[in-house]
């Protein structure tokens, strides 16, 4: 468990992370989300103790960081791939980290073996490519067997089968009750491997919800509604299952329902439409309306904001919403 | 690119047979990890060897002209001559130290495996301390491997025309002694100061300009400068490596402070201290 509170990092008069507060449970894959510079790395390092928080604190089940007494065993971080020394042996280098806290060899092995970095481990790292960077950074994250992972961006440089090892391997470690947190800047692979998703843009939390909640609210259930009798439009729409939001005089958003069920009940009671668009915004778009740098979506912290045209005329469900239901079982793992 | 190629093994059965979880960070395994990661390099074997190449050869190469000079055996020179060529050794073989002390710790910045080292030991301090006893005790056994083998070469040359060094004599040992000693002070000097400016070659310029060049500036005949002169850190450790006649040299006349060897010292370790201390203090409030 990780637990964030009112974290804040600023360098200069540039706020990296601004009163952040959040908390990362075990059990299930929490992704973070956000563009470059929204202040991932940032938060990630503060939590493993690299950086110094400028306000707030973050713990990991219950204690600062460098307040446990076996840091590698509580928290395995890849919080850079390159935070090895370039001229000694991916195998030297998890022998020296391991041996701080009296991890021996067979676990090295052990290690080395699960990354598949068996044919590079006597070479020296400095001649690695970028995706066997990212391996050994897994593989220090594992040395440990920690129960709380900090993954920070660990797809980037994979190949494909890469890609899909990493997210079989976090799903399979928060399957086992561990506490895994991930980031990336990639909303489509996020639906794949998360299960609930911190999106953070300018250093500050946009959504934090299930992946499902985000994804449905990308997926095309609402309706965007213009009508010069908005407020009886509510009331004849009101219902279970349906949420009604309005941003500006005469505009709904309207999920839960459809276009032609609430074409049809305007009709039915005469009431006047100006428009009437199903939001079938992807999910990147959603992402990129949640991360857009724009004070407004920022004062709207609770969430995702689809008033933006140009989320109306995307195309429809890319792959992204194909893979989506591998998404589905974060349901039964919580 | 070559992953394509690996096999990805079923990640994730294995994690079962985790490790005991009854080991914790403790300093002696904080020093066996920096251990590891100092003998587990390049750079350390290179230095290393040239360093005792340096010492050795300079040694042999001086005797060997003391011995085609000398008149035979029993000559004027009780020892006590030969023995200052080990003051001339050290001030080239401490070139190759200076690198080591300043890579140990400035090699992890410019990688970024000070990430790596500061994860596992978020206390931090206790890397910074393992690195610097590691150092340390390497550059001293080295070292004194270094006089040891002089010795003998001093021996083997020397010994027939009887001007290798006298054993007997406490200057002597004192000389032998503080070979090592120096040279493992310098060590820290320059992974102090390594750790102070966190990179290569800033660090590197900075103590070979203030052991090679700044110090030398201080001799300039002008009273201020000559009255510091003494204190600085090189010219101040290297007393202990000076025979004592070219102490007795120094002080006849001498307007400023001369050191003893031991005074010298010491005050060599004292601006280790205090540079480690600002290193120590900078180490754990700054972001890695």
């Amino acid at each position: 468990m990780i637990e964030a509170q009112g974290l804040t990092k600023r360098y200069g008069s540039k706020t990296a992370v601004d009163d952040v507060t959040f908390t990362v449970h075990p059990g299930r894959v929490t992704g973070f989300l956000g563009p470059n510079g929204a202040g991932k790395s940032t938060t990630m390092r503060m939590i493993a103790g690299l950086d110094h928080p400028s306000n707030g604190t973050v713990t990991v089940n219950g204690r600062r960081y460098a307040q446990h007494r076996a840091p590698l065993r509580e928290v395995g971080a890849l919080l850079d791939a390159q935070a090895v020394h370039t001229g000694r042996s991916a195998y030297n280098h998890l022998l020296a980290m391991g041996a701080s806290h009296g991890i021996g060899k067979a676990r090295v092995q052990e290690v080395i073996g699960m990354t598949g970095l068996e044919p590079v481990a006597r070479k020296r790292v400095g001649g690695f490519s970028l995706g066997m960077g990212q391996r050994l950074g897994i593989a220090s994250a594992l040395l440990g067997d920690p129960n709380t992972l900090i993954l920070d961006e660990p797809i980037n440089g994979l190949d494909p089968e890469g890609v899909v090892w990493v997210r079989n391997l976090v799903r399979y470690l928060a399957g086992q009750g561990r506490t895994v947190f991930l980031s990336s800047h990639l909303m489509s692979e996020m639906a794949l491997t998360a299960d609930h998703i911190i999106v953070l843009g300018r250093g500050r939390i946009l959504a934090d919800a299930p992946v499902a909640d985000i994804v449905g609210r990308a997926a095309g259930t609402t309706v965007r509604v213009c009508s010069p009798q908005a407020t009886r439009l509510v009331e004849l729409l009101c219902g279970p299952g349906i949420t009604i939001t309005s941003t500006t005089p005469q505009w709904l958003e309207v999920t839960g329902s459809t276009a032609q069920a609430i074409g049809e009940a305007a009709a039915a009671a005469q009431v006047v439409l100006h428009e009437l668009t199903p939001a079938t915004g992807s999910l990147e778009d959603a992402y990129m309306a949640l991360t857009q740098d724009s004070v407004e979506y920022h004062s709207t912290a609770a969430g995702w904001d689809p008033d933006d045209p140009a989320a109306a005329g995307a195309p429809p469900q890319d792959l992204l919403g194909a893979g989506l239901p591998q998404s589905d079982p974060e349901g039964a793992i919580r | 690119m070559s992953t394509s190629t690996l096999t990805f093994p079923e990640a994730t059965s294995q994690l079962d047979t985790s490790p005991a979880r009854n080991s914790r960070l403790s300093f002696p395994r904080i020093v066996r990890s920096e251990w590891i990661k100092f003998r587990t390099l390049r750079s350390t074997i290179w230095t290393l060897a040239i360093t005792l190449v340096l010492m050795v050869g300079i040694v042999a190469f001086f005797s060997a002209i003391g011995a085609s000079q000398s008149n035979g055996p029993n000559g004027t020179d009780d020892g006590g001559g030969s023995i200052a060529v080990f003051s001339i050794a050290v001030s080239l073989a401490q070139l190759p130290v200076i690198v080591l002390g300043v890579l140990v710790i400035t090699g992890e910045y410019s990688t970024g495996m000070i990430r790596s080292t500061l994860a596992a030991v978020p206390r931090r301090l206790p890397a910074l301390w393992a690195k610097g006893v590691v150092l340390a005790v390497s550059i001293f056994v080295v070292s004194a491997g270094a006089v040891a083998i002089s010795l003998a070469v001093m021996q083997m040359v020397l010994g027939g025309k009887g001007l290798a060094p006298d054993l007997g004599n406490s200057q002597t040992v004192r000389i032998l002694v503080g070979t090592p000693l120096y040279l493992a002070a310098i060590a820290l000097l320059s992974f102090a100061i390594g750790a102070l400016l966190r990179h290569s070659a800033g660090a590197l310029a900075t103590v070979l300009g203030l052991l090679l060049v700044i110090e030398n500036l201080f001799l300039i005949p002008w009273k201020p400068l000559q009255a510091i002169s003494p204190f600085l850190p090189g010219t101040a450790g290297s007393r202990l490596l000076m025979p004592q006649e070219q102490i007795d040299l120094f002080s006849q006349g001498a307007t400023n402070t001369v050191l003893g060897p031991w005074q010298g010292f010491a005050v060599l370790l004292v601006w280790v201290s205090v540079l480690l201390t600002a290193a120590a203090m900078l180490m754990r409030r700054r972001d890695a």
